[in-house]
């Protein structure tokens, strides 16, 4: 039953990655904007420029042709070469994945961790000063525009303190005494928009860990584990969390599917090497070669996060296997 | 559980709070004279062949040597060409070679030049954004390893003004067409001041070349640091994390200026930018506006002061020609000819032309009922172009000419811009010392945006780019500017000015090249050359 299952969800996950990649090749194609046009809009650029590096990256071939070739060369593992970077897709990818990883993860498990603890003592709380002090704290953190308190956060730590630096994720130029040096630079950069992103992230953990955890609460077997007479922290860490994890999975799991995306603004107030900002500016520049590569990544991504939680919730939730 | 949650975070509010105690080693940099510079943009490939950012330009021109370079007015002085002679017939040009070395050893001679050229007017290397200086270039010769001798087919009057680098042929003769455009040139050896030190994801470093043939600079090394946003480069040069900042915007200058020990400039950029009306014989634009008397009608509605004022916060010249008022190419309108803001002036042109409002809804119509009212293209994230267009439009209605705004992307626009399907959009153009590059852009086989030919341009264009007299040269540039003044496809509005900052409590030695122009993006390498620490 459940191998049968597997393998159905295993086909689906692959159907679905493949009908997203047919997908994005199209919309970046049916987009107005030409590559060429981005690249040399210069005073000195002749029309005999153009057809030179137009038949440099296979643009003056029918979309058919390029079509094909596309799916003949991600077949053998090669992404094609970036218009804008003049370098492989797989290269520049690679470069800008663990900066992404090691924010965004950092500043997720941060959030989940804070975010449930939060929720859980709002819920245990119900309607004192606690929970609406949490309540508060979440929903103005959760609506609060990611540039804007990125800025503040700037303008505090960095100009105001002096404590941490305006951007990048590492010091230009200095020569470090060791790989322990040049690790806490990194960190050292990392600190501000690991936070600020955690602050933003917390708000949806917390409030739906609180909501679960509350109906939860009202459940009968909550009652009947009072009346049998166990403590109300016995109560709640035994009976109540466990039961109100299932929502919290399908968030996580979707969350960290989507950390691979990048966050453009955050990326952007911190010059966060990322891939977000990559995104964005491949995007601008038209970079076809560059954006499939990275909706593949995001795809596959997403679609695995899925996928995991799926299998995860046939073997937590006995519901689930029928 | 719990437990382990508390591990956790107490060791990630380790990691936090040692790297707090490390925020005092920064500043090691100035011991060894290091400069930071912040830029809006990072360099795209370090392989000159292939490169088109404008950042990426900025470090060759410290990497490698061109023959000639220019001072700090602009004019040419030599380089890796000590002289240089032309003959009588103004066809062949004779450089004498500078001793120099490359910086892994080797020894520069003439090959390298005749290699370098014959590369950039190869098919791959013609397409690159040096490509365009070298045409007209028919042999090269190398009597000796001190002497290159170029013969060109007809006199070509931007010899001197090619700034293109000399590539070491010892290391990129054994690449074939296909390597040369995937060519990463991770470790570039030129014959520059500056050598290459290290690139990461956001920053790049060059050192002292010791060994350089010219005057060394006194900087011991350049960093380049990618910031994603002005606001961030802003803080950062208040906070002393970068020395100097390249793309600020106005916004930010008044906040700079009040700052102690910050030099925050305004300087001139070469370029313009512009309203593009669509002029094409058989364009899908509003056929209305192929009538010049229109398109003189909405260039006095533009109140070009306000405009400066309100979108461009001042930071810019008011609009004429083609070419910087500063250039000595540049031609001015005479007092009688000169279009600034006269509504009146608008209302008679078009009273006079027939296109007068017969139904009474403010809007004048032509003969055939056809109301004046055009669409207007801003590029959606240039927050300055976008205003302009607002201004634009409240000049025209008081003429009776609605103008209706909308934005998009520039991939988008780019689109309607080749099937020229639109009435009018706004954008600018970047120029170079040599005036031909931007007159190019107007010209028929340029393919210009407008749809605009001009007999008359194009032949000029053709025959300034032969003419090594520079008297007659500048006649003939200026008689240029004047037809496209008197046509008007581009209604030119403001030259706008780039912000940029430098730490004048740590630096001195730097100026603004030319006079009125740009510390850094300026053509020259001056200020690399002669900035000092303090």
């Amino acid at each position: 039953m459940r191998r049968k299952f597997i393998i159905k969800k295993t086909m689906y996950a692959i159907i679905t990655v493949f009908i997203v990649l047919i997908f994005n090749y199209i919309l970046f194609r049916i987009l107005p904007g030409d590559p060429l046009s981005m690249i040399m809009r210069n005073p000195r650029a002749t029309p005999e420029m153009v057809d030179t590096v137009s038949a440099l990256y296979g643009l003056d071939k029918p979309w058919y042709t390029q079509f094909i070739m596309y799916f003949q060369n991600m077949l053998h593992g090669d992404l094609g070469m970036s218009f804008v970077y003049k370098s492989s897709v797989t290269g520049v990818i690679a470069t800008k994945i663990l900066p992404t990883l090691w924010m965004l993860g950092m500043a997720e498990i941060i959030a989940i961790i804070v975010g449930i603890f939060l929720g859980i003592v709002a819920a245990a709380n119900r309607g004192t000063k606690i929970d609406v002090g949490t309540l508060g704290f979440s929903l103005v953190t959760y609506s609060m525009p990611t540039f804007w308190l990125g800025i503040i956060m700037v303008s505090v730590f960095c100009v105001g303190l002096r404590i941490f630096p305006v951007g990048g994720m590492q010091s230009p130029g200095m020569s470090f005494a060791g790989e322990g040096a040049q690790l806490l630079d990194i960190l050292h950069h990392s600190v501000l928009p690991i936070i600020t992103m955690s602050i933003l992230l917390i708000g949806e953990y917390a409030l739906t860990m609180r909501n679960t955890l509350m109906d939860v609460l009202e459940e009968d077997y909550i009652l009947t584990a009072k009346a049998k007479g166990f403590s109300r922290k016995y109560i709640l860490r035994k009976h109540a969390v466990p039961n109100a994890m299932l929502p919290m999975i399908t968030i996580i799991a979707i969350n960290l599917g989507l950390v691979i995306g990048g966050a453009i603004q955050i990326e952007t107030v911190f010059s966060w090497p990322g891939l977000g900002s990559l995104m964005y500016e491949s995007l601008s520049a038209r970079d076809y070669p560059l954006l499939q590569g990275l909706f593949l990544l995001i795809t596959i991504s997403v679609v695995l996060a899925n996928y995991l939680t799926d299998i995860t919730y046939s073997y937590i939730d006995p519901r689930v296997k029928d | 559980m719990k437990k382990k949650l508390l591990t956790i975070v107490l060791s990630i509010g380790m990691i936090f709070s040692m790297s707090i105690g490390l925020s005092g080693c920064g500043d090691s940099s100035e011991e060894t004279s290091q400069m930071v510079i912040g830029t809006g943009q990072f360099i795209d490939t370090l392989n000159p062949v292939t490169a088109w950012a404008m950042v990426s330009g900025e470090v060759f021109m410290l990497i490698y040597d061109p023959l000639v370079r220019k001072d700090d007015n602009l004019e040419s002085i030599p380089c890796l060409a000590e002289s240089w002679e032309v003959s009588e017939d103004n066809l062949t040009w004779t450089f004498t070679l500078a001793e120099a070395s490359w910086q892994d050893g080797e020894p520069f001679t003439s090959e390298d030049v005749k290699f370098t050229y014959e590369l950039f007017l190869s098919d791959v290397g013609s397409a690159s954004m040096y490509g365009s200086y070298l045409t007209g270039i028919e042999d090269i010769q190398c009597p000796d390893d001190r002497t290159v001798v170029i013969t060109t087919s007809e006199p070509k009057a931007n010899m001197l003004q090619n700034s293109t680098p000399i590539l070491p042929e010892h290391i990129w003769a054994d690449f074939g067409e296909d390597e040369i455009s995937t060519f990463a040139n991770e470790n570039p050896i030129g014959t520059g001041p500056y050598k290459f030190g290290e690139l990461t994801d956001t920053s790049l470093t060059l050192l002292k070349y010791e060994d350089y043939f010219g005057t060394p600079g006194n900087v011991e090394a350049y960093s380049f640091v990618e910031y994603k946003n002005s606001d961030s480069t802003a803080q950062a040069l208040k906070t002393g994390e970068i020395d100097a900042a390249m793309s600020l915007n106005v916004a930010q200058m008044d906040d700079l200026a009040a700052e102690d020990g910050i030099d925050v400039i305004s300087g001139e950029v070469l370029g313009f930018t512009q309203l593009c009306i669509n002029v094409k014989d058989d364009g899908v634009g509003n056929h209305i506006l192929k009538d010049v008397d229109v398109r003189h009608a909405i260039d006095y509605c533009i109140d070009k002061q306000n405009g400066l004022d309100m979108a461009y916060l001042g930071a810019g010249t008011i609009g004429t020609t083609l070419i910087n008022p500063s250039d000595k190419y540049h031609w001015e309108p005479t007092e009688d000819v000169l279009r600034s803001y006269d509504i009146d002036k608008a209302n008679e042109i078009l009273d006079d032309a027939g296109y007068i409002d017969n139904d009474g809804d403010g809007i004048r119509e032509d003969s055939d009922g056809n109301p004046l009212e055009f669409d207007l293209i801003s590029i959606a994230d240039n927050a300055e172009e976008v205003k302009y267009g607002q201004i634009i439009k409240a000049g025209c209605i008081d003429a009776g000419i609605e103008v209706n705004c909308t934005t998009m992307d520039s991939g988008a626009l780019y689109d309607q811009i080749i099937a020229y399907d639109y009435d009018m959009f706004i954008w600018g153009w970047g120029s170079d010392v040599d005036p031909g590059v931007i007159l190019n852009v107007l010209t028929t086989d340029y393919g210009n945006e407008p749809g605009w030919s001009n007999a008359r341009y194009d032949e000029l264009y053709l025959k300034q780019a032969v003419t090594l007299d520079e008297d007659e040269r500048i006649a003939m540039v200026q008689e240029m500017q004047q037809i496209a003044y008197e046509e008007a496809p581009y209604i030119v509005f403001v030259y706008s000015n780039t912000i940029q900052a430098i730490r004048s409590d740590k630096w001195e030695g730097y100026k603004m090249i030319p006079e009125n122009g740009s510390y850094f993006f300026n053509l020259s390498i001056e200020n690399y050359m002669n900035m000092k620490s303090k």
